[in-house]
């Protein structure tokens, strides 16, 4: 029932996935990864925004040996984390799949600091559960799981992916200066300051020092800018302005109503069976009303985040300057437009 | 045991969505009707000619209005009595797909309220996209022998702001699902939104110069199958704007403060967020300026010693003074050298 083809491998691959998943959805996040080998944690990368070089370091250290000490990777991790700034959530995932700790002081000091420090710690256990880890998982907030198989163990990881919700009250709003560099036409040959090599055409100009970047998001090599493109703000807009669960089930309607339910679902135009007291089959928006199957359901609330049927009526939209300036926590949207194309 | 021939789908049979925007606002403001019907005779030609590339091929069309969107148009759907009918030399898909037109058209019409003044009516591209997106799924759910989908935007109307977060979801979606957006505007102006998914996705955008060159612009560059494309040399964009707009003035900022909570942008420091009400905020350390060398007269002053000769910090090379650029980051003393030839010139 172990890991096939070795622990190692299956870990390898999981962290491959889990770091182009947590890109994706977090475009503006860093990772930095650690290893603990022979009692001793050691920094692998740095915190940065880039899938590549951290999928290739992993590759290229997958060696494994010695005791696992716990105490010494928290206190790596505190290191790394406490120059962030304070709007910067600081988090921690530890894939131990030993089944003891080796530590040279008291691990209760640790956990101590960390909670301080605010680092919220998981682990995703590979072997048995263990107290200590459920101990600091409870201390900092965490969740502690521990993996049955290697389909579980991808499952458990990439559940770490989508942002945790932030309490209200310790979310400190601080403005952050960045920067919207433009991207360059075709044709221009410039250094890029990321390569030091020359490039032609592409790569984006860093507003502030006009030095070039070769990809977003980035912090500027000369001038330390962070450069983003609104789109990476507006992948997480979704967080901020969520759809309506859909109502399911025809339970409560009235016989004579059924007959005259649409019988297409409204986004994928798929024939929906309309027998007696079916629940399940068919759901329905509570806003616009409109009837959906089940499978448009699912890709709707996790992946697309539009109703299309709000989205396509009308009276559901606000336009005009009223909403320029409207509360996010209500239901309007603000109104954002992208500036025009430069000639 | 299954043979080389068991998947009908070969690398160029596309399933292809069209998004023809009908907004009456914008149609009749041209040429009146005439537009729209020249508008028309272009493009279901190329709706045939895309039925002509391969037997397998899918097409279906989705109207985008201003109070509602629809499907017009389906070839996949069993019982086509549209075949049977033919009329005077036009196929019965067209006269099936001018029908539905024309009953939604009047649809939509009867859904506008008429208190609204018709300023700069926008249509509901981010509910056609999302309904595209929802089909497209449908036909991925099938299984893995399946025509490869894409999506043709023909819009005419303006961007509305208001739609932003609801397309740029349906971008990330069309990104995720590798389903690339082809936009082709006939509108007067550029649309940003349209250029963004068509980058971010992979698709194609094209703003052709004459309503009359429509059919020949579609059919050379939006009729190619995605697997045909690795050979082709289609349009590139001539540059994306990816500067985002303050939230105060509604202008294009290069540079300015994003809120950390709810990633609202200013175009100037304030001590309060407008959007997610007043919580604690910390003021920005430290300031920074740049300046290039041969401009300023109190900075030759100060790096007199240093007239002859500095190294730029991107390409190593030693340059003049008069060549380069100096910025000085915020709560430092240390100067970032970096040579003209290596900064943009703008």
């Amino acid at each position: 029932m172990d890991f096939r083809p070795s622990r190692m491998a299956v870990v390898a691959n999981s962290v491959e996935a889990f770091i182009r998943e947590f890109f994706d959805q977090n475009p503006l996040s860093h990772i930095g990864l650690a290893t603990i080998k022979d009692g001793l944690a050691h920094r692998l990368t740095e915190l940065s925004g880039s899938p590549e070089s951290h999928i290739r370091a992993l590759r290229s250290n997958l060696g494994s040996s010695g005791d696992a000490s716990l105490q010494n990777a928290l206190d790596l991790v505190h290191s790394y984390l406490e120059q962030i700034p304070s709007y910067g959530h600081r988090e921690v995932i530890i894939l131990y799949s030993a089944l003891s700790t080796c530590d040279p002081d008291d691990v209760m000091e640790s956990i101590k600091k960390c909670k301080k420090a605010k680092i919220r710690c998981s682990v995703v256990g590979l072997s048995a559960e263990i107290y200590i880890c459920k101990h600091l998982c409870e201390e900092t907030g965490g969740s502690y799981t521990v993996a049955l198989d290697e389909s579980h163990f991808k499952e458990l990881l990439l559940e770490h992916a989508p942002a945790p919700p932030a309490i209200a009250e310790f979310a400190v709003s601080n403005l952050v200066k960045m920067g919207f560099p433009q991207r360059r036409g075709e044709g221009v040959v410039t250094i890029c300051s990321c390569h030091k090599e020359p490039k032609t055409g592409g790569g984006y100009t860093c507003p502030r020092c006009k030095a070039c970047a070769c990809e977003l998001p980035t912090e500027c090599q000369i001038c330390g800018l962070t450069l983003i493109s609104s789109p990476h703000l507006a992948r997480s807009y979704h967080h901020l302005f969520p759809i309506t669960p859909f109502e399911g089930g025809l339970a409560t309607l009235p016989y004579n109503s059924l007959q005259r339910l649409p019988k297409t679902c409204f986004g994928c135009q798929q024939v929906l069976p309309n027998l007696g007291n079916k629940s399940g089959v068919r759901v329905s928006c509570p806003r616009c009303k409109q009837h959906f199957c089940v499978d448009c359901d699912i890709y709707i609330h996790e992946s697309l985040h539009n109703c299309p049927g709000c989205e396509s009526l009308r009276d559901f939209k606000r336009e005009g300057d009223a909403t320029s300036d409207s509360n996010v926590f209500s239901n309007k949207r603000p109104v954002l437009f992208v500036g025009q194309q430069r000639n | 045991m299954a043979s080389a021939t068991s998947n009908p789908y070969t690398d160029d049979v596309s399933l292809l969505i069209v998004l023809m925007d009908t907004n009456p606002y914008f149609w009749g403001a041209m040429n009146g009707a005439a537009a729209f019907s020249q508008f028309l005779n272009q493009v279901l030609p190329f709706l045939n000619s895309i039925l002509l590339l391969n037997q397998l091929n899918q097409l279906v069309v989705i109207a985008t209005g201003v109070n509602s969107c629809d499907y017009l148009y389906d070839s996949s759907r069993v019982g086509h009595e549209s075949e049977k009918r033919s009329t005077k030399g036009i196929p019965g898909h067209s006269l099936e797909i001018l029908q539905k037109l024309e009953d939604f058209i009047a649809k939509d019409q009867q859904l506008s309220n008429s208190d609204e003044a018709p300023g700069k009516i926008c249509s509901l591209l981010s509910g056609s996209l999302s309904l595209a997106l929802c089909y497209i799924q449908r036909i991925l759910r099938t299984g893995p022998v399946h025509p490869q989908p894409r999506i043709l935007c023909l819009q005419a109307s303006p961007d509305g702001s208001e739609q932003y977060v609801a397309i740029m979801n349906a971008i990330f979606s069309a990104q995720r699902s590798m389903v690339p957006i082809d936009s082709c505007v006939v509108g007067s102006e550029d649309s940003a939104f349209l250029q963004q998914a068509s980058y971010i996705t992979g698709g194609v955008y094209q703003k052709p110069q004459h309503l009359d060159g429509l059919f020949q612009c579609l059919s050379m560059v939006f009729a190619t199958d995605l697997h045909s494309r690795r050979f082709l040399k289609l349009p590139t964009p001539t540059g994306v704007d990816f500067r985002a707009s303050c939230f105060c003035h509604k202008e294009p900022i290069g540079m300015g403060y994003v809120c950390s909570v709810c990633l609202s942008i200013f175009c100037k420091y304030h001590t309060k967020c407008s959007t997610c009400g007043p919580t604690k905020q910390v003021p920005p350390r430290g300031y920074s300026f740049s300046f290039t060398y041969g401009m300023a007269k109190w900075s030759r002053l100060c790096l007199r010693p240093f007239k002859f000769f500095l190294r730029c910090l991107v390409c190593g090379f030693p340059r003049r003074g008069m060549d380069l650029r100096i910025f000085v980051p915020p709560h430092t003393i240390s100067l970032r050298v970096t040579s003209n030839l290596c900064s943009a010139k703008i």
